[in-house]
């Protein structure tokens, strides 16, 4: 793990708008996910140990940890992507607009499509760069041409990614650069309109331009959801988020603003993986 | 100081030794593969060579003068030949000269022998008016102080220690008296016979035009080639006044049962059999234009077809059809003998067919004209197989060998009166039933009401038409590979994507292998099982079978939404992985019920019987061995194939993809459709198109299932014959280097392109798709 100095990393968010959140004590109408006393099992093995936090709307919260910490599986929590996985239960709740998403009544598909996903490696169908797009609409029964080439047209917009593909729109996807496939997947991801955005490190597959790109693509995408991004790298979470959560063991150990996080960690465990004694 | 010098020198020689075996390997798989087709086309070829005549001897001889040559023959191995002239005499001639010769009955010197047909007081000095043919192989002469004679000129072979000579006869089966066919002993200006061991039968139109039936009864037989023997027979005259015109020619079927009477260019076709001699038909050709005439006659073997030829070259076929007003001569096709190299620059040269000359087994013809040109044809393939000059005019006689691999002509047309040549000539024809249109087209067949796709290759009479098409065998393949899929398919590929989409892991791990093993199984116990344990069922529980493709998948739903909508303390209580299980009572419940419906079904619906009601009341024939049968048991061969390729393609659709869907809010069947199935679209094609692949191919399952029929027909409740089936029933019976073996060798050609050309396309579509969806 490389070395960082505190100093260095702070400069990547606005202290202003991040020092405004207590994050003990948000205003309901701030928080996008409770997360209250949630533990997740992998058969016997314990994988996250009651974790409970929050996390507020229109900002970027990064989850931070070394490797096999639980913050990606934290990450896929947030919208059921465990069910798939045999043999994993969980207990507490999650809850989105004050439901539990855990609740038995809950639709997941309706749930997945309001807390949308991207994956660190990029993952286009074997379809047409617009069929991806609008694949998420298209399986949600929209079929008026008009309506879809809005959304392709805007979620491309949104993604950075328009101008580089708007001639090719009817090739096949495949055919893009790593870094325009993974904006192709966010564009995919925000054509249905979520309300919450899930990054699992997305851009540790990609070279240092296109990481670039994503970045900034995080950092407007915040103005219209809510953005939780895994990082494997402290400093893209230093320069992307404005909340920073470190988690350990399964442990949630600190999560404050991720200003407050780099520069004065309160805990030890939290100063020696930022200052990379461990990772 | 590195050295790039391999350090290991046994690792170079392994590596290069690998190299060369893989190589090797390789190259001799594509080599065999070569090699077989290679060898299919040799073996195939000949029967597509056209036909050849190929001089081969030529011996001059000396005529005394105002002799005519009447008739020629020769032996099955060509060695000696016969002429017959006017003045009785009957000459042999040796063909191959080293050949040494000996005979008990003609001394036969170095070249020839003659002797005299006539051995009884009744000829002296006798000029022979008119000789007539049989396929016997029977001559009847007719002298023209109105005697008869019948004699047969035979070969037979003799061995000795280290040789075998060919000896001729003569022989005599109604004696060697003059013979009398008519009661008032008129000249007999034509006659035609036929004969065989228990009977002759003579029909003769006499000088003051009686038309004249004449049957020989023997006694004993008339096999007897012993020169002491005495014939006895019975005589039966009958005759029909046939004052209306003259009789240009009369023909008599091998089996006596009709004979033709060619009357200008009308032919009058009477009954012969038993007592029977009455006008059955008339034959009218439509020619050509007022000017065309019928200018000869002749029989074809196997007795059924008249062959007419005419005045511009043409000659008709004609046989029998069964139609709504009875049986009735029909014109079949028609072969042009015209000479187009010849034609209108040499406009004087008549057309006109001069004589026809059958073969003895087989359904070709050969034709002459005045000018000496050739033709050669063969009916049921349409065929024209030769064409040429032999000689520079219609020759004196002209015979095909017995086993019409020779022709033998007296040619009398040399510049000097008295000197003949005798020439014989290879013929090339061993396969003239076969041509393109023979196999792959309808034709029609002597004795069928219509042109028709027929496979029936043999049969007990040597005069047998060998019907070869193709395309009941063609499409019996395809029919059952179609009702195979129609089976296979939807199983293979539900359970595919059940085992490798929704089932746990565990399970997998059971049932894959399971499955890939019933692929083990030897498909003779399937075509065993199928056809003599399932089709007996399947024929007397046949409502349960349809009831069955119903409650099946409804079970199945039920047991499902039961499933569903049971309390989660009962689920609990059966392991998940196990639950599938469940549908095992299930289905065998289900079956159960359907086959204890099925008689009350039968009883109340179909009155008692379904197979019946179908004959009956549907028209829908019923074969207890038909394609429902073979679909079920050949898709059960097909479904290992395709489901073990199948669920690996969608296995391996890769993980990120799936959930990459699964996060954009789609359910795990849009997931399917929409992704998975799209992903694995390539390796579902060809699994699918490698269980197509297989159920064409395949042979011990369809040769015991499906009765073997030969017939075009879709219906599920017929049979078919399949080409690899084909192949494996007939093989062990068709002679080597016969045309019905050679075929045999086309149609295991035909399935070779047939798999050729699936796997081709196969390949193609699954390349274009691989490279449409190929994931990362």
């Amino acid at each position: 793990m490389i070395s960082i100095s505190p100093r260095a990393l702070a400069t990547g968010s606005d202290p202003s708008l991040a020092s405004k959140l207590d994050l003990n004590n948000l205003a309901p109408e701030q928080v996008a996910l409770d997360i209250n006393k949630l533990n997740l099992y992998y058969g016997k093995k314990q994988a996250l140990n009651n974790i409970t936090m929050s996390i507020p709307k229109g900002q970027v919260t990064a989850f931070i940890g070394p490797s096999g910490c639980g913050k990606s599986t934290l990450l896929r929590c947030i919208n059921r992507m465990n069910d798939l996985v045999d043999d994993c239960h969980i207990s507490g709740e999650i809850n989105l607009h004050g439901n539990n998403i855990y609740n038995k009544h809950v639709d997941v598909a309706e749930l997945r499509r309001k807390v949308g996903m991207v994956f660190q490696r990029p993952n286009p169908f074997p379809k047409t760069i617009y069929e991806n797009v609008v694949y998420g609409l298209r399986i949600m029964g929209e079929n008026n041409r008009r309506r879809l080439d809005d959304a392709a047209e805007k979620s491309l917009r949104s993604a950075a990614l328009w101008n580089e593909v708007k001639d090719r729109l009817h090739e096949s996807a495949l055919g893009l650069s790593g870094g325009q496939q993974q904006r192709l997947v966010i564009a995919r991801a925000i054509a249905i309109q979520p309300e919450v955005l899930l990054l699992d490190e997305p851009t540790s597959a990609l070279d240092p331009i296109s990481t670039l790109t994503i970045e900034e693509l995080i950092n407007d995408l915040k103005k219209q959801f809510t953005v939780v991004i895994v990082t494997h790298n402290m400093q893209q979470a230093a320069r992307v988020s404005d909340q920073t959560a470190f988690m350990y063991m399964g442990d949630l150990i600190e999560y404050s603003d991720t200003n407050t996080l780099f520069t004065t960690p309160q805990k030890k465990k939290t100063e020696d993986y930022i200052t990379g004694r461990y990772g | 100081m590195v050295t790039l010098i391999s350090s290991s020198r046994s690792r170079g020689i392994k590596n290069s030794l690998a190299k060369w075996l893989i190589t090797l390997g390789g190259i001799s798989v594509l080599f065999t593969l070569v090699l077989i087709f290679l060898y299919l086309l040799y073996v195939v070829k000949p029967v597509f060579d056209s036909a050849q005549i190929e001089p081969a001897v030529s011996i001059s001889i000396d005529l005394p003068t105002d002799t005519r040559i009447l008739a020629t023959g020769v032996d099955e191995l060509q060695e000696l030949a016969y002429q017959i002239s006017d003045t009785g005499q009957i000459d042999f001639y040796h063909l191959v000269a080293s050949t040494e010769q000996a005979d008990k009955q003609f001394s036969i010197g170095d070249k020839s022998v003659s002797t005299s047909l006539f051995g009884s007081d009744d000829f002296s000095q006798e000029k022979i008016i008119s000789l007539a043919n049989s396929f016997s192989g029977h001559k009847l002469l007719h002298t023209a102080s109105a005697k008869t004679l019948l004699i047969q000129p035979s070969f037979y072979a003799k061995y000795t220690v280290d040789s075998r000579e060919i000896i001729a006869q003569v022989n005599y089966p109604l004696g060697k008296k003059s013979l009398v066919i008519d009661e008032q002993q008129q000249l007999l200006t034509k006659l035609a016979f036929a004969m065989d061991d228990e009977k002759a039968v003579f029909v003769a139109f006499t000088e003051d035009k009686r038309l004249i039936k004449t049957t020989f009864l023997a006694e004993d037989d008339f096999s007897s080639t012993s020169e002491d023997f005495v014939v006895e027979y019975e005589i039966n005259y009958q005759q029909i006044d046939f004052s209306g015109g003259g009789v240009d020619e009369v023909q008599v079927t091998p089996d006596a049962s009709m004979a033709f009477v060619r009357s200008g260019s009308t032919v009058f076709v009477y009954s012969l059999s038993d007592d029977d001699f009455s006008l059955k038909a008339t034959i009218t050709p439509k020619l050509k234009n007022s000017e065309t005439y019928l200018t000869s006659m002749a029989l074809l073997s196997g007795s059924s077809s008249v062959l007419l030829g005419d005045s511009s070259g043409q000659v008709s076929q004609w046989f029998e059809v069964a139609t709504d007003s009875g049986r009735e001569f029909k014109q079949i096709r028609t072969f042009i003998a015209n000479d187009l190299s010849n034609d209108g620059a040499n406009g004087k040269v008549s057309k006109a067919i001069t004589a026809i000359y059958p073969e003895q087994f087989r359904k070709s013809f050969y034709t002459m004209t005045a000018s000496g040109l050739v033709n050669a044809f063969y009916t049921t393939s349409s065929a024209h197989l030769w064409q040429g000059q032999l000689t520079t005019s219609q020759p004196a006689a002209l015979a095909i060998s017995p086993r019409a691999n020779g022709l033998i002509i007296i040619d009398d047309s040399s510049a000097t009166p008295s000197s003949l040549k005798i020439q014989t000539f290879t013929v090339h024809n061993e396969h003239p039933e076969v041509t393109w249109q023979a196999l792959w087209q309808e034709v029609w067949y002597e004795g069928y009401p219509e042109p028709d796709y027929i496979w029936q290759s043999t049969s007990g009479s040597d005069d047998f038409e060998g019907k070869f098409s193709l395309v009941p065998i063609s499409f019996g393949t395809m029919k059952a590979a179609f009702y195979a899929m129609l089976f296979a398919v939807p199983i293979a590929l539900t359970a595919a994507i059940y085992t490798a989409y929704f089932m746990t892991a565990g399970m997998r791990k059971k049932v894959k292998p399971t499955i890939e093993m019933m692929e083990a199984l030897p498909t003779v116990i399937l075509g065993f099982l199928a056809g003599l344990w399932l089709a007996p069922i399947m024929e007397e529980y046949l409502p349960a079978i349809f009831l069955l493709c119903f409650f099946i998948p409804l079970a199945t739903l039920l047991t499902a939404f039961a499933w569903h909508k049971l309390p989660n303390y009962w689920k609990n209580k059966l392991p998940e992985t196990l639950a599938p299980l469940l549908l095992i009572p299930v289905i065998i419940l289900a079956t159960y019920i359907a086959f204890s419906l099925s008689p009350v079904l039968e009883d109340v619906m179909f009155g008692g019987d379904m197979r019946q009601y179908l004959t009956n009341d549907l028209g829908i024939n019923f074969d207890q061995r038909n394609a429902l049968v073979v679909g079920i048991a050949m898709g059960f061969a097909v479904i290992p194939t395709i489901f073990t390729m199948a669920e690996d393609a969608i296995f391996s659709v890769p993980g990120h993809l799936t959930s990459g869907s699964l996060a954009l809010g789609a359910t795990q069947w849009q997931t399917l459709i929409g992704v998975v199935l799209l992903t694995a679209s390539p390796g579902i094609f060809s699994a699918v198109m490698m269980g197509l692949g297989r159920a064409v191919g395949e042979t011990m399952i369809v040769l015991m299932a499906t009765g073997n029929t030969p017939i075009l027909d879709w219906s599920i409740f017929q049979g078919m014959r399949t080409l690899a089936a084909n192949i494996a029933v007939e093989m062990p019976e068709s002679e080597v280097g016969s045309t019905h073996y050679r075929i045999l060798f086309l149609a295991a050609f035909v399935l070779f392109i047939f798999t050729f050309i699936f796997n081709t396309a196969a390949e193609f579509v699954r390349q274009r798709l691989r490279e449409k969806y190929s994931s990362m």
